[in-house]
């Protein structure tokens, strides 16, 4: 399997064989689990940095809301393509780009799992992949 | 022990001016601004040198904008102070000027909000905290995503949260200080360019320029300068909150304006059904719903219920974004929540012609900004 990185390394992690997990922050002191990552303070109990610990995330959760956007002229992606609300099964809700363009067959409440898109290639020839969620096999 | 603005020295809107929202045009801010404040000034029949302190609410024509643009009206050396706040810059700004009359700290106090479309450097994007979607998600997605989800838990159809914008270009149509000032239909919403998920074109507000201004007073002032009683409007209370952690709810918009809309009725001794008159923060069609019933002016999930039952009409139980609100007046940032003040002002007064709401006595003001804050004002003409 050739190398592989991720497009947002201080979001989520890309090794070959393993499934895909996203970096999240824990509060030692009041429990709170929060996406993105941050090392300021716990926004929940005002903790400070020491009391911050990274936690991996599984790629997986539930569909609260989704949304095709039309228009759009960044770099990366090209419109349509559709937003994502997913409720993680380990405690926050995070948006994420879905991996089909227009969200056709989709619902509230569909089982989601993160999977790796495709970017190119950086100057080293490892490909380059983006998280994104797709629908999974699993019943909701 | 802290104390609320009823509890303080009595504040007054007794003037109120705008100058058009529009399209960006070779108009300077300077232009907008004093337009607006000339017109506040001529209202309350106040002369310039009267007014002890001013705060200018924008967000984007940048650093010390005030004094450049108010030294026009006289150099008279008055306190002048900017107020950025995100879309809720104006309401602040106004928040301020209240407040400095309320404490005695001065008798007379403008706000004015003004900006022109521009670059606008944002602080959180410096905050080096990266999330998976970037700027892929605007907010138009973020109330895209609200819709979605509103849609699903109430059974509601696109077409259904489209009536808002149908309702609020009506009110806009009659407004001479309106960006939009034409009636569209429900087809007419509903076909426009898509933008994000169920929002088209006229269901997103229109963000270009203009300058509202408000002078606000205490007793003293408008006994010793003569100015018209019954033209004076009450400012009752002034709540701002920002958001907190909601573990258990999943949409903060709602959360955020319901904790400030309880706060600022509590303040003022009044409960939802004594509105009158509602400006609300309609960006985007779906906020007007979710607000509705964050503020208790329906039951939840009946917002789209209440807006097909003409209930939020001019005319109806309360009038609901009656000066077309962000979606037909316009969101030009800085002036917008000064604007929804002269808006509620005209309203109380019974001075707003074809868009007056019967017997209006009570009107509410409320934004939120990016961040996220919410600013809400109360006024009662009494």
């Amino acid at each position: 399997m050739p190398d592989r990185i991720a497009a947002q390394p201080a979001l989520y992690s890309a090794d070959p064989g393993k499934p895909p997990s996203l970096n999240g922050g824990r509060c030692r002191a009041c429990g709170y689990v929060f996406f993105p990552p941050q090392q300021y303070g716990c926004e929940s109990c005002g903790a400070p940095s020491d009391q911050i610990e990274s936690v991996a995330l599984a790629g997986r959760g539930a569909l609260h809301s989704f949304a095709t956007v039309h228009l759009y002229q960044g770099k990366g992606i090209e419109a349509p393509f559709t937003v994502g609300v997913i409720l993680l099964d380990d405690g926050p809700s995070i948006r994420s780009i879905l991996a089909g363009r227009t969200g056709e067959g989709l619902k509230a409440g569909d089982r989601m799992n993160a999977t790796f898109a495709s970017q190119g290639s950086d100057d080293q020839g490892r490909e380059v992949v983006e998280l994104r969620f797709e629908k999974s096999g699993e019943k909701s | 022990m802290s104390r609320t603005l009823l509890d303080l020295r009595p504040v007054y809107v007794v003037g109120i001016g705008l100058h058009r929202y529009q399209r960006l045009s070779e108009t300077t801010y300077v232009d907008l601004g004093l337009a607006a404040v000339r017109e506040a000034l001529a209202d309350a029949k106040v002369s310039w040198s009267e007014v002890q302190s001013a705060y200018t609410g924008t967000a984007i024509v940048g650093m010390a904008a005030s004094r450049p643009m108010l030294r026009h009206l006289g150099a008279t050396g008055i306190s002048m102070a900017q107020v950025e706040n995100a879309s809720a810059s104006g309401s602040t700004a106004f928040r301020q000027a209240c407040l400095e009359i309320a404490s005695g700290v001065a008798d007379v106090a403008l706000a004015v909000g003004v900006d022109k479309p521009g670059p606008v450097a944002m602080a959180p994007g410096k905050t080096n905290i990266r999330d998976l979607v970037g700027a892929r998600v605007v907010p138009f997605t973020h109330f895209a995503l609200l819709a979605n989800d509103y849609m699903n838990r109430n059974h509601v159809t696109a077409e259904q949260i489209a009536l808002v914008a149908v309702k609020n270009n009506r009110n806009g149509a009659n407004n001479r200080y309106a960006q939009r000032q034409k009636a569209v239909t429900l087809e007419e919403v509903m076909a426009g360019p898509p933008i994000s998920g169920a929002l088209t074109r006229l269901q997103c507000c229109p963000v270009g320029e203009g300058a509202a201004a408000v002078i606000v007073a205490s007793e003293d002032a408008i006994a010793r300068l003569g100015i018209d009683r019954n033209r004076a409007v009450r400012v009752i209370a002034s709540v701002t909150r920002t958001e907190r952690v909601y573990r258990e709810a999943k949409n903060f918009d709602a959360e955020l304006t319901r904790e400030t809309v309880t706060q600022a009725y509590r303040e003022a001794g009044i409960v939802a059904r004594d509105l009158d008159v509602l400006e609300l923060h309609d960006a985007f069609t779906i906020e007007e719903l979710l607000y509705l019933e964050a503020m208790g002016l329906c039951e939840p999930g009946d917002g789209a219920r209440m807006i097909e039952s003409g209930a939020a009409d001019i005319g109806g139980r309360c009038a609901v974004s009656a000066s077309g609100g962000l979606l037909a007046m316009g969101h030009p940032i800085g002036p917008t929540g000064v604007g929804q003040i002269a808006e509620i002002t005209r309203q109380l007064r019974s001075e707003a012609g074809v868009r007056q709401q019967p017997d209006a006595r009570i009107g509410l003001a409320h934004m939120v900004g990016v961040g996220a804050v919410c600013v809400v004002h109360i006024l009662r003409h009494e």
